[in-house]
């Protein structure tokens, strides 16, 4: 044993600093409990928010603020017990706490608000900076910084610029006047002139000077801007294609911008954008407009990549339309487009061109705006983007979408240099299609009596089949007059039509693309529309009844008079409550309580500055007090009454009972059936199970030994002795059977929050190669019964959390087997696959060696 | 023809919820955010069931309750209110409120609640 005499000189020094180092152990794990209750009590009133405001409930803000001003008080005495028990060793938990608790105050009381920043380059947008600037600007932002693609330079005006300026000119009365009045149209033309007459804040003045002085500066002189619309919720759940105004090559200069600044905050009232929210429910009073100001691209070509062909019935192939000159040649209709469709992945061959003629482009006027300026014949019919423009404009578009996961609909130019420049990118729409027969694929037959007045002609834009009464919209008629349950048929598409979509059976429009804002819109209200179908308006008359089948697979019929026949049900609501503004914007909340990002205590960020949530700080805590508590019951001060297990596997099991852990009348020597803690019977039956337990243990060479001997690691373990910490529900448990040290710490409750199943093991007495393939053999076992783990070297650690009382005692009774099977292994372990039979054989209850 | 459900809560979350929710069930609901404007609708028309919050400024769910009684008495009236207390709801009994629920009202009890409440008097 000169050995073990060697090994202990070696770590006596540590073993002496250690004998200076008693814990009240007892004093530990009842802040331990407290901890427990604490985070329980937190947990409960986020379930039961969650719960109240998934859907299922009607809730209102002051159920909130209650709820949430409990969940505060809760935390707050959480984390005074957590930096009680862990003498402060966290102390940047309290300030992230904080910071998530002003965030979530602001919510619940918008007035509140302190000062927020007015003006933010997008170099600087971040994520909590989202609502601020406005959707729009928000994937902008992220196109740039975080998919890395090249963007116009630019700014934002915040949404709190707009509160100044709202305030600065007394507005705030009239806009809380706007919602009793029901948006009547004299209000909302009155309110549109008092913006425009609208002035700022000086301070606010400078500040965009002062950006508009740094842009001119990147843009060398010759730029020229473009003012347009992020309002809060813009390109979020619903698009707002085409509702708020863009101005177009304004001149940098400050008082230019601030009038082009009134003109976009004045559209917030325009009827059409009012119409808009108020028909998918928003409150267009509420609604606070956040404006980006941007450098623009002198664009040869310019349009819109979706990043799946929303007309397709496969998924495979995105659709990118452009012409000549700015992109509102494409979005707002102005001339026939090229269309390509291509395949999604590299080389992103075209799978199919068509060529639209081309024959007028928008340029920057002199004099700003924008100007029609036709297209010189020779270049009318040809491609306005070539076959390598092509593959990296597609090339981009799935990078984007790869970073979003979801479709993207893309506004891009390309610049004088050939460079594509991404403008805006939103979330492309594809839905299911509105009720009525299946349409898979369109006929030309008859339907019944019902004769084909047209088909196979244009775009299908959003698929269905229904029947109304026509109405024709052009030069004669108005969109008030618009009959509810009419089919709308008109020569050109626009944006203005939603005034009429969540009415209108169907559109049907002569021209238009289906990458246009009216097209987005249709998708958002679930219209079935087809654009672009040539002569409709010649072959359908107003008044007559008809019947349109638009395919999912692009084919289009329109029959004479209403074929009852093909038709469905009834339209579905076009808004589902997860779509509902003042849902989604109470529900926001929850974002910064929930979720549980910080989720593995092995990893690197498992840090109390990446706490993100409530949730996450509770995570921290329980995790922290668990290690707390482990460590502390290393050094448990053994002075006090130390008592002896009676079991025939191990002679020198000592057991320090904290509370509970042994029945009343346990003398000195402890039998199994004295044993009360759940987690320490769980363990000692698996240790006990048949077959796991061998008494002969495998030989150890001389050479393993030495190696262990040698080992300076974490192993002044081995200087304590085999020791249970212990109460009724509570085991730490730390042995070392031959060479292998292992720890075990369990607490198991009725409340599987509180639960956790703890496991490590540090082998010694074998070569590398032996310890290696041992700790991977474990790993195998330990994942397999749930655990979380890490690997250092040959130390392996792993935990299990939030499982149910049953759970955590079955894991304990494996774990149990598991250092009985262990102690067996390590001379066998002579090549991976056997380890990996002896990991198979251990999961399937097979303990022979 | 399909029932005619009434919902008074001034705040908008509230409405849209309910109104979401009861369409589902094939209802046709107005939501109002003001007593005001909600009464002078009920002048002209009727509905089969009002749904009102208890406290609002101006106009209190007792006084829709009343006034709604008044003009209607086979129209149902339920009540719905953050500040349950046992006084007010003794007060909205008193006026033959049909049901009574305090915030937040789970969706599916106020569906069964309105079923019953268009049951009519005469077929227990």
């Amino acid at each position: 044993m000169a050995i073990l005499k060697k090994m202990r000189s070696l770590l006596g020094r540590y073993g002496s600093q250690l004998q200076v180092r008693h814990v009240n152990i007892q004093s530990v794990f009842q802040g331990y409990k407290k901890i427990l209750d604490d985070n329980d009590r937190a947990l409960k009133i986020i379930n039961d928010m969650s719960e109240k405001m998934s859907g299922g409930y009607l809730f209102d803000i002051a159920y909130m603020r209650e709820a949430y001003s409990e969940l505060a008080t809760a935390m707050r005495v959480s984390l005074a017990d957590f930096n009680r028990l862990t003498d402060g060793q966290y102390p940047q938990l309290e300030p992230v706490f904080n910071s998530i608790d002003l965030h979530i105050r602001e919510l619940l009381n918008p007035q509140a608000k302190r000062a927020q920043r007015r003006l933010i380059s997008f170099d600087d947008i971040l994520p909590e900076a989202a609502k601020a600037v406005g959707g729009k600007n928000y994937h902008l932002s992220q196109v740039k910084n975080a998919v890395g693609l090249a963007v116009p330079d630019g700014f934002v005006l915040t949404v709190h610029a707009y509160d100044d300026f709202i305030r600065h000119n007394h507005l705030d009365q009239d806009l809380a006047e706007l919602e009793e009045h029901e948006y009547e149209p004299g209000m909302l033309a009155e309110l549109r002139a008092r913006v425009m007459a609208g002035g700022f804040p000086d301070s606010l003045k400078r500040e965009v000077e002062e950006a508009l002085g740094r842009l001119r500066q990147e843009c060398e002189g010759a730029c020229s801007l473009a003012v347009r619309s992020s309002g809060e919720e813009e390109d979020e759940v619903f698009s707002f294609a085409g509702q708020f105004e863009t101005v177009l090559n304004v001149s940098p200069d400050v008082d230019a911008v601030l009038d082009a600044y009134r003109r976009v905050v004045a559209s917030l009232f325009s009827e059409d954008a009012i119409a808009y929210q108020l028909n998918l429910n928003y409150s267009p009073a509420a609604m606070r407009m956040a404006v980006g100001v941007i450098a623009m691209v002198d664009a040869v070509a310019s349009g819109v990549a979706y990043t799946v062909n929303p007309m397709g019935k496969d998924r495979q192939s995105m659709l990118i339309n452009s012409a000549w000159g700015l992109g509102t040649s494409v979005v707002d209709n102005l001339t026939e487009a090229d269309t390509f469709r291509v395949k999604k992945t590299p080389p992103f061959q075209p799978e199919e061109i068509r060529l639209g003629k081309k024959d007028t482009m928008a340029v920057m006027a002199a004099a700003g705006g924008l100007e029609e300026r036709e297209v010189s014949a020779d270049r009318q019919r040809a491609p306005s983007l070539n076959e390598e423009q092509l593959a990296e404009l597609s090339r981009q578009a799935m990078k984007i979408e790869n970073f979003y996961h979801e479709p993207q609909d893309i506004e891009w130019a390309l610049d004088r240099n050939g460079r594509v420049v991404i403008l805006q990118s939103r979330l492309l729409r594809i839905q299911e299609p509105a009720g009525g027969e299946t349409t898979k694929t369109v006929d030309a037959q008859p339907a019944g009596e019902h004769p084909v007045l047209m088909h196979d002609q244009g775009i299908v834009v959003y698929p269905g089949v229904v029947g109304g009464r026509a109405f024709m919209v052009d030069e004669t008629s108005t969109l008030d007059d618009f009959p509810w349950g009419a089919i709308l048929v008109a020569r050109n598409d626009s944006p203005q039509f939603v005034r009429v979509m969540p009415y209108a059976a169907a559109i049907i429009t002569d021209s238009g693309n289906a990458t246009s804002h009216m097209a987005s819109v249709s998708r958002e209200f679930r219209v079935p529309t087809v654009v672009n179908a040539g002569n409709a308006t010649d072959l359908i008359k107003s008044g007559e009844e008809i019947t349109l089948k638009a395919g999912e697979d692009g084919g289009m019929v329109v029959y004479r008079g209403v074929a009852t026949g093909i038709i469905g049900g009834h339209h579905d609501s076009f808004i589902k409550l997860e779509e509902l503004f003042e849902f989604r914007r109470k529900k926001y909340i929850m974002k910064f309580i929930a979720p549980l990002n910080l989720v593995n205590p092995f990893t690197d960020d498992f840090l109390p500055e990446r706490c993100r949530t409530v949730h996450d700080i509770l995570r921290f805590m329980h995790e922290k007090s668990m290690q707390k508590l482990i460590d502390s019951s290393r050094y448990a001060d053994r002075r006090a009454s130390l008592k002896q297990l009676d079991i025939s596997l191990m002679e020198d099991i000592h057991v320090i009972d904290i509370g509970d852990g042994l029945k009343p009348d346990t003398e000195k020597k402890v039998s199994m059936e004295q044993v009360n803690s759940a987690p320490l019977r769980a363990v000692l039956e698996g240790m006990t199970h048949p077959g796991a337990w061998r008494q002969s243990v495998g030989n150890v060479s001389l050479s393993d030994l030495m190696t262990a001997s040698m080992r300076t690691g974490d192993i002044q373990d081995s200087v304590h002795i085999n020791l249970a910490v212990i109460s009724r529900r509570y085991l730490n448990l730390a042995v070392r059977f031959g060479y292998h040290f292992t720890i075990v710490d369990a607490f198991v409750d009725t409340k599987s929050v509180n639960n956790h199943v703890y496991f490590r093991f540090l082998g010694g007495a074998a070569a590398v190669s032996k310890r290696v393939r041992r700790v991977h053999m474990l790993e195998t076992i330990l994942r397999h019964f749930g655990f979380v783990t890490e690997i250092k070297g040959d130390l392996i650690t792993g935990v299990v959390t939030n499982v149910n009382e049953a759970e955590a005692l079955r894991v304990l009774d494996q774990v149990g087997r598991l250092m009985a099977y262990t102690r067996q292994l390590d001379a066998p372990l002579i090549s991976d696959a056997v380890a990996d039979e002896y990991a198979r054989r251990f999961i399937h209850g097979d303990y022979t060696v | 023809m399909s029932h005619r459900i009434m919902i008074i809560d001034d705040e908008k979350i509230v409405g849209d919820m309910a109104k979401i929710s009861l369409e589902e069930e094939g209802y046709e609901v107005e939501t109002f955010l003001n007593a005001g404007p909600a009464l002078k609708k009920l002048e002209e028309q009727p509905f089969d069931v009002v749904v009102t919050d208890l406290k609002m400024k101006n106009i209190d769910g007792l006084e829709v309750l009343r006034t709604v009684k008044k003009l209607y008495p086979n129209t149902k009236v339920i009540m719905i209110t953050a500040f349950a207390n046992l006084d007010v709801a003794i007060e909205a009994i008193k006026e033959d409120v049909f049901d009574f629920f305090p915030k937040p009202v789970r969706i599916k009890e106020l569906k069964e609640s309105i079923r019953k409440a268009l049951i009519p008097d005469d077929k227990p």
